[in-house]
């Protein structure tokens, strides 16, 4: 009897041990939930003035585009707080709300849905790729609310959305640019390898277009996945044609691996690469590799070819010199487009009267017209979200460890 | 009705009823994210319920359910955007396609045992995820498959988040009586002396390999359904949805939940569901806290599954009924 006793003792002991394991588990985490945060007494005192006016902002924070996501994760923060001190928005604070999209579709489409759902936003900035920007279309018609995008996939503004907007140039821009860039390096047959991602795969689409046209011949066709780790296959297919230069469409931290890869295998022809690899990243990751890769980006990399005389070298300066003193670097495009993305969503806010709504505010953003940013000046129009043009572009090289411009 | 009957089936009913009235009660400001978030619960409880039956009552482990998950969204998916089929041919479809993908996977691996059928299926996870980046003509590679139309029977269209709630939660509902049907009549039987011990179920006359063929054809069909139903609730999916990650998730909930149970399964799907959505429940939730717990999620799954296997082998089910033997009710 004793030992049976002692059996269902053990038992209890066990059952009892593993509900509290369990809920422990479950409960430390949420714990963090009671203690008081002191942002949020910062807001409360900001709050007695009037109340915030909040904007989403759907960011790749991890994953492939991390290093997009970053310094527009930075540069809002900064921005945001500027514009607070200097009053907000007529008085109303603004309120940014972050979400890690993990550069995934799906987790963008989620967190879309639960900054609408669950903070009512008036507007949602981002994501940082094309494929994510794309799938949180069907949310964003859903609530009806502007989506200011920093994406540079074509098809983001191509595929006519009218709460739709974009910052960077789209690849309908870039890749003619490229185009006359090439063929003044009087070359005529490329290799492509683009990834499968939105942003390559929007990049062949319009390369595939336009390229015939302009007498460039794509004599071999590759691709890769985001989170592939090894190109050297693609890179190999296109060492064996006559490709006198390989261009190179993808925004991922692969970019760097691509150009290693060439490097490994001894190929001597000039890589060419797109905006989405205007990054600092990408020359640690590719290292001596990365010496001689060109692409064409936004000014903000060397802001005298704005033009010291101009309206946006002030801008960017600014910009450029807050930036560095408070983040130790300088930024890059990608923190030059959630700039713009944020701007242009609180421009928009402040010209129009209290008590506006999601609908007025989309109508506003697209009345945008002369924004001076660091991409660029954008003009919007009824048919026309992107607002760029090739005039904000420029070509660029990078030379021990850093970007000159191109010749 | 005597005691044990009453503690039987009263909290069935309880929670059932919560569930069903559930949309009801939810009428704050953040009603709409509190719902779609019960929502995606039903979704990932109808594939518990399938896995309930494989892993809890036939004893075979499955790592590739979310590619049955998979191929039911894309299948249905494919089937109404791209031929702009009606949802219910969608529906039929997957149910179709999962079957067959489920039977055709059996057939050969089921033949294997432990953790040979576990590789088998990781394997087979694997290849489904391969096959829905690269296949991008039909899935959309990995960006994904957008715009897919919303549920709709009839005339009637599953917009709302309540009107999608009721479908997903009205399909567990009828999934928790069909599996609680094959599991109180002979092939449950079957099924508990075949995870009992094999050789045993076998010298009782058990025709093991037609019976494992057979529920993971259904517990596939029930992983195929879930996808269809949160393809047309969420209108985009994509390959991320459906990775070995996945899978383990679901693996963890039917292992919390424990055997021989169909209510226990479900139970952990609540609530590990819920841990990445903390701040449906918990609406003063800051978002820090949330973020940390994102983090932290596939840890803490791993952590749940060792924890149970260590202490509670029976999981929540093994809880519950040894609860039940501690006030004195005989099951």
């Amino acid at each position: 009897m004793g030992k049976a006793s002692w059996i269902m003792r053990e038992g209890r002991l066990r059952l009892l041990l593993s509900v509290v394991l369990i809920f422990g588990l479950l409960m430390v985490p949420l714990s963090g939930c009671t203690t008081p945060e002191p942002e949020d007494e910062a807001e409360e005192t900001v709050e007695e003035v009037k109340d915030p006016y909040v904007i989403g902002a759907v960011l790749s924070l991890t994953g492939s585009f991390a290093g997009l996501g970053e310094p527009e994760k930075n540069t809002i923060e900064m921005e945001v707080e500027r514009i607070n001190e200097a009053g907000g928005v007529n008085g109303h604070p603004i309120e940014v709300i972050y979400e890690d999209d993990a550069t995934d579709p799906e987790t963008a489409v989620a967190a879309t849905a639960r900054l609408i759902d669950k903070d009512n936003v008036l507007a949602i900035i981002g994501s940082s790729g094309t494929g994510a920007t794309m799938g949180m279309r069907g949310e964003i018609n859903r609530a009806g609310i502007p989506q200011v995008s920093l994406a540079g996939g074509t098809v983001i503004t191509a595929d006519f959305d009218p709460l739709v907007f974009q910052t960077p140039w789209s690849n309908a821009l870039v890749i003619p640019y490229t185009i006359d860039y090439i063929k003044a390096q009087e070359i005529t047959k490329i290799g492509l390898v683009t990834d499968t991602g939105g942003f390559g795969a929007d990049g062949l689409a319009v390369w595939k277009d336009l390229a015939p046209g302009a007498g460039i011949e794509i004599v071999e066709e590759q691709t890769f996945n985001p989170g592939d780790t090894d190109m050297s296959g693609q890179l190999t297919r296109i060492r064996a044609t006559d490709a006198q230069a390989v261009v190179m469409w993808s925004a991922g931290r692969e970019a760097a691996t691509v150009a290693q890869n060439m490097a490994d295998l001894g190929m001597e022809i000039p890589l060419i690469g797109s905006h989405g690899n205007a990054r600092v990243e990408f020359i640690q990751g590719a290292g001596e590799a990365a010496e001689g890769f060109r692409f064409a980006a936004g000014k903000v990399l060397i802001p005298e070819t704005y033009g010291t005389d101009t309206e946006s070298y002030q801008v960017a300066v600014d910009f450029i010199e807050r930036y560095t003193e408070r983040y130790g670097k300088a930024p890059d495009t990608f923190a030059g487009h959630a700039y713009d993305g944020l701007y242009l969503v609180v421009e928009a806010m402040k010209r129009l009267d209290e008590g506006f709504t999601s609908a007025d505010l989309r109508d506003e953003i697209e009345k945008t017209s002369g924004f001076v940013g660091i991409g660029g000046v954008f003009t919007f129009s009824e048919t026309n979200h992107n607002g760029l043009t090739a005039d904000d572009l420029v070509f660029y090289e990078v030379k021990d460890g850093a970007w000159i411009l191109a010749e | 009705m005597g005691r044990a009957a009453l503690l039987r089936y009263v909290p069935g009913a309880v929670v059932a009823l919560f569930f069903a009235a559930l949309p009801l009660l939810a009428t704050g400001s953040d009603a709409r994210y509190v719902l779609k978030v019960f929502t995606f619960v039903g979704v990932n409880a109808l594939v518990v319920l399938g896995l309930a039956l494989l892993f809890g009552y036939a004893g075979q482990v499955s790592l590739g359910h979310a590619a049955f998950f998979g191929l039911g969204a894309y299948t249905s998916a494919y089937l109404t955007t791209r031929l702009e089929l009606p949802w219910i041919i969608g529906l039929l479809a997957a149910v179709l396609v999962t079957a067959i993908g489920g039977m055709l996977l059996a057939l050969p691996s089921l033949r294997l045992k432990g953790h040979y059928l576990a590789m088998a299926t990781l394997g087979f996870g694997e290849i489904m995820h391969v096959a829905f980046v690269e296949a991008s003509g039909i899935t959309g590679g990995p960006d994904g498959f957008s715009r897919i139309p919303l549920a709709a029977l009839g005339g009637f269209v599953f917009e709302s988040p309540q009107a999608k709630y009721w479908l997903v939660w009205g399909a567990v509902a009828v999934g928790f009586i069909i599996a609680g049907n094959i599991v109180s009549g002979r092939p449950g039987r079957s099924m508990l002396a075949l995870h009992g011990s094999e050789q045993g179920a076998v010298a009782s006359g058990v025709d093991i390999t037609g019976l494992k063929v057979r529920v993971f054809t259904a517990s596939a069909v029930y992983a195929g359904v879930a996808g269809c139903l949160y393809a047309h609730v969420v209108g985009f999916i994509s390959p991320s949805s459906f990775t070995l990650h996945n899978s383990v998730i679901f693996v963890a909930m039917a292992v919390l939940g424990g055997g021989r149970s169909l209510a226990g399964p479900v139970a952990a799907a609540l609530i590990l569901t819920l841990a990445g959505f903390a701040d449906a429940v918990f609406p003063g939730l800051s978002r820090e806290t949330l973020a940390v717990i994102q983090d932290w999620q596939a840890d803490l799954y791993g952590l749940i599954i060792i924890s149970v296997m260590l202490l509670a082998p029976a999981g929540f089910a093994g809880l519950y009924r040894a609860g039940l033997r501690s006030v004195g009710v005989k099951l």
